[in-house]
């Protein structure tokens, strides 16, 4: 019987021929990373164990985000104890400003096709963009994983998704996730792997393919994978990865559904306040007015994401009243756009930009807080009522390139209905 | 080497309905400061009034669920809250990711099998090695059978302890 992406590589990874879903293995682990939101609990359990070595350090990495900068000295704290372990104990660091885990690891050349990568965080399911299986588990699962090398896993059930046709200039893989979430709802595909396959998948660069990947965190999937291709191959050997070992579905692979989505006529889609899968057309809601926008996350903080907010507001400013944070998915990024000239337009627009990291996600740095009555429009992943700290604020998502477009005119805006955006300038 | 205990697990059924948030109902997610003992007296208290206290009184819980118990939920503390609860399994439909990983890793049996037919205030026994759940004179089968490593972690109370004693993920 065939067997899809996830059961290959869980096979694989468990010293078995094949597996299939509803199955328990233990499979040994290529990489694990800590974020510090979970690296104190993890540290603590670690000590459980005494001082024998830990062999798994080497592919382990601690990343510093989602406190970075650190806005307490508790959230300090951590980052020493952080810092002190990595040293002590022999993992890898990635320190503030470095960037957000779901960035830095690719980048880091720290996987490559085929691979098992789990980490502290459920948009660990960024990997599937290189081919790779990634997966967020919690301090117990990765307390183990850095003591055994090893992890337990059932595995997961698999979707097919063909994404047919061309995405429309103007739209984007992020409009697509948006669109999935309306389809099957917040955590309607709990623990099942995703597999995007297809035309649309096939033309998108490897940064639209990241956030693919990234937004079936929200959809509640254990894993969101592609096939690689030679965009793929190129991406990480640039990046320094281990030489691939791409794993493809059989094509008499099991799926519990197979579905066909024609991109083609697919709209800029947004999801509205405090439900990620209140999902509308941006035709439908041009009228609303917006105050605040960021281009940022591990969902679109990624160099494409920046150049589309750069075309757009390029020698124009912000609407009156609109104020715009730009976060960088990491300080290789920021550095790319530094390069670009991007920063500099950007700035000039009336943009602000924050080091690279999770703060302007997730509320906890306080680098993004929005006033009472506001609406943020935001490329980010979540939009709970209260994710920015402030609960009488609202916070719509979608794409860059509609961001941008909305933080010029002041309203929420088709990108398309704009001057600029790279898709004229490359068409 | 001894192989994995048998896993036998009795206790009064507690009804919840589908898609149990653990992070909004059994966490201090929303409760800064608040420490898991007081978490546990109030745990479910908007889908079930008295539940917390009620199981309190028993001589151990049995939380019975419908689809994707713990769904949307990534904290761990959950599992302690439950322990603290003095629930001793939970029975799903389905479970949420992260949380059946949580409750596994945790020491906390958890059982899927059809719950339809299963009321509250039943007493409820379930062997975990033959995958079978009696309640008034009923069997109800369980969806999958938990490999023998994962009812090792179970009866050894957790992954931790698990690897403790087995540091390579090797039993007999």
């Amino acid at each position: 019987m065939g067997r899809t992406i996830v059961e290959k590589i869980l096979a694989k990874h468990a010293g078995y021929d094949s597996v299939s879903a509803g199955e328990v293995v233990v499979a040994h682990i290529d990489f694990a990373m800590v974020t510090d939101t979970r690296a104190v609990n993890t540290i603590k359990m670690i000590g459980k164990f005494g001082e024998q070595p830990l062999q798994f350090a080497k592919n382990t990495a601690l990343v510093l985000d989602h406190y970075s900068p650190p806005p307490s000295v508790e959230a300090a704290q951590i980052h020493s104890e952080m810092r002190s372990f990595a040293a002590q104990r022999g993992t890898k660091l990635y320190d503030i400003g470095d960037g957000i885990c779901h960035q830095v690891l690719p980048e880091g050349g720290h996987l490559t096709c085929g691979d098992l990568v789990v980490g502290t965080d459920t948009h660990s399911v960024t990997y599937g963009a290189f081919n790779a299986l990634g997966t967020g588990i919690e301090g117990t699962d990765v307390s183990a994983v850095m003591m055994s090398s090893k992890l337990w896993f059932r595995v997961p059930q698999s979707v097919r998704i063909n994404l047919r046709g061309r995405l429309a200039p103007g739209v984007w893989a992020k409009d697509i996730t948006l669109a999935m979430l309306g389809r099957f709802g917040a955590e309607g595909l709990n623990d099942i792997a995703i597999e995007y396959v297809g035309e649309a998948v096939a033309a998108m660069d490897i940064d639209d393919r990241m956030t693919l990947c990234n937004h079936a965190a929200e959809l509640g999937a254990m894993a969101a994978i592609l096939e690689a291709d030679e965009k793929t191959f190129a991406w990480l050997q640039a990046h320094g990865a281990k030489a691939p070992a791409p794993v493809f579905a059989d094509p008499d692979a099991r799926y519990v559904e197979q579905i066909d989505f024609d991109v083609s006529s697919l709209t800029p889609q947004l999801a509205r306040k405090h439900e990620v899968d209140d999902i509308v057309s941006v035709t439908e809601v041009v009228d609303q007015k917006i105050q605040f926008a960021l281009i940022g996350t591990c969902t679109n903080g990624r160099l494409d994401d920046i150049r589309q907010a750069a075309s757009i507001l390029k020698g124009q400013k912000l609407a009156p009243g609109v104020r715009m944070i730009v976060t960088p998915a990491s300080r290789q990024i920021y550095l790319a756009a530094l390069r670009e000239g991007l920063i500099e337009v950007l700035t000039t627009a009336g943009a602000s930009f924050e080091s690279a990291g999770c703060g302007t996600c997730v509320g906890i740095t306080n680098r993004l807080v929005p006033g009472d009555g506001d609406t943020v429009i935001s490329t980010a992943n979540r939009n709970f009522k209260g994710r920015l700290t402030n609960k009488n604020a609202d916070i719509w998502l979608g794409s860059a390139a509609t961001v941008a477009a909305s933080a010029l005119t002041g309203r929420i805006t088709d990108p398309r209905d704009v001057v600029g955006g790279t898709w004229r300038s490359a068409a | 080497m001894t192989t994995a205990q048998t896993l036998q697990i009795a206790g009064l059924s507690f009804v919840l309905g589908d898609d149990v948030n653990t992070d909004i109902h059994c966490s201090n997610k929303y409760l800064p400061g608040k420490d898991v003992a007081y978490v546990a007296q109030h745990a479910f208290e908007q889908l079930s009034p008295n539940l917390a206290t009620q199981v309190n009184a028993s001589a151990g819980g049995i939380l019975i669920a419908g689809h994707h118990f713990g769904i949307n939920s990534s904290r761990e503390q959950a599992t302690h809250v439950l322990h603290a609860m003095n629930i001793r399994a939970i029975v799903a439909k389905s479970f949420g990711r992260q949380f059946f990983r949580n409750a596994i890793n945790n020491g906390l049996p958890v059982f899927e099998c059809d719950t339809d037919q299963i009321g509250a205030g039943q007493t409820i026994s379930i062997d975990f090695e033959k995958g079978e759940l009696f309640v008034e004179g009923r069997t109800v089968r369980q969806t999958h059978l938990l490999p023998k490593e994962i009812l090792a972690i179970l009866s050894l109370g957790g992954l931790i302890p698990f690897l403790k004693k087995y540091p390579d993920w090797k039993f007999a």
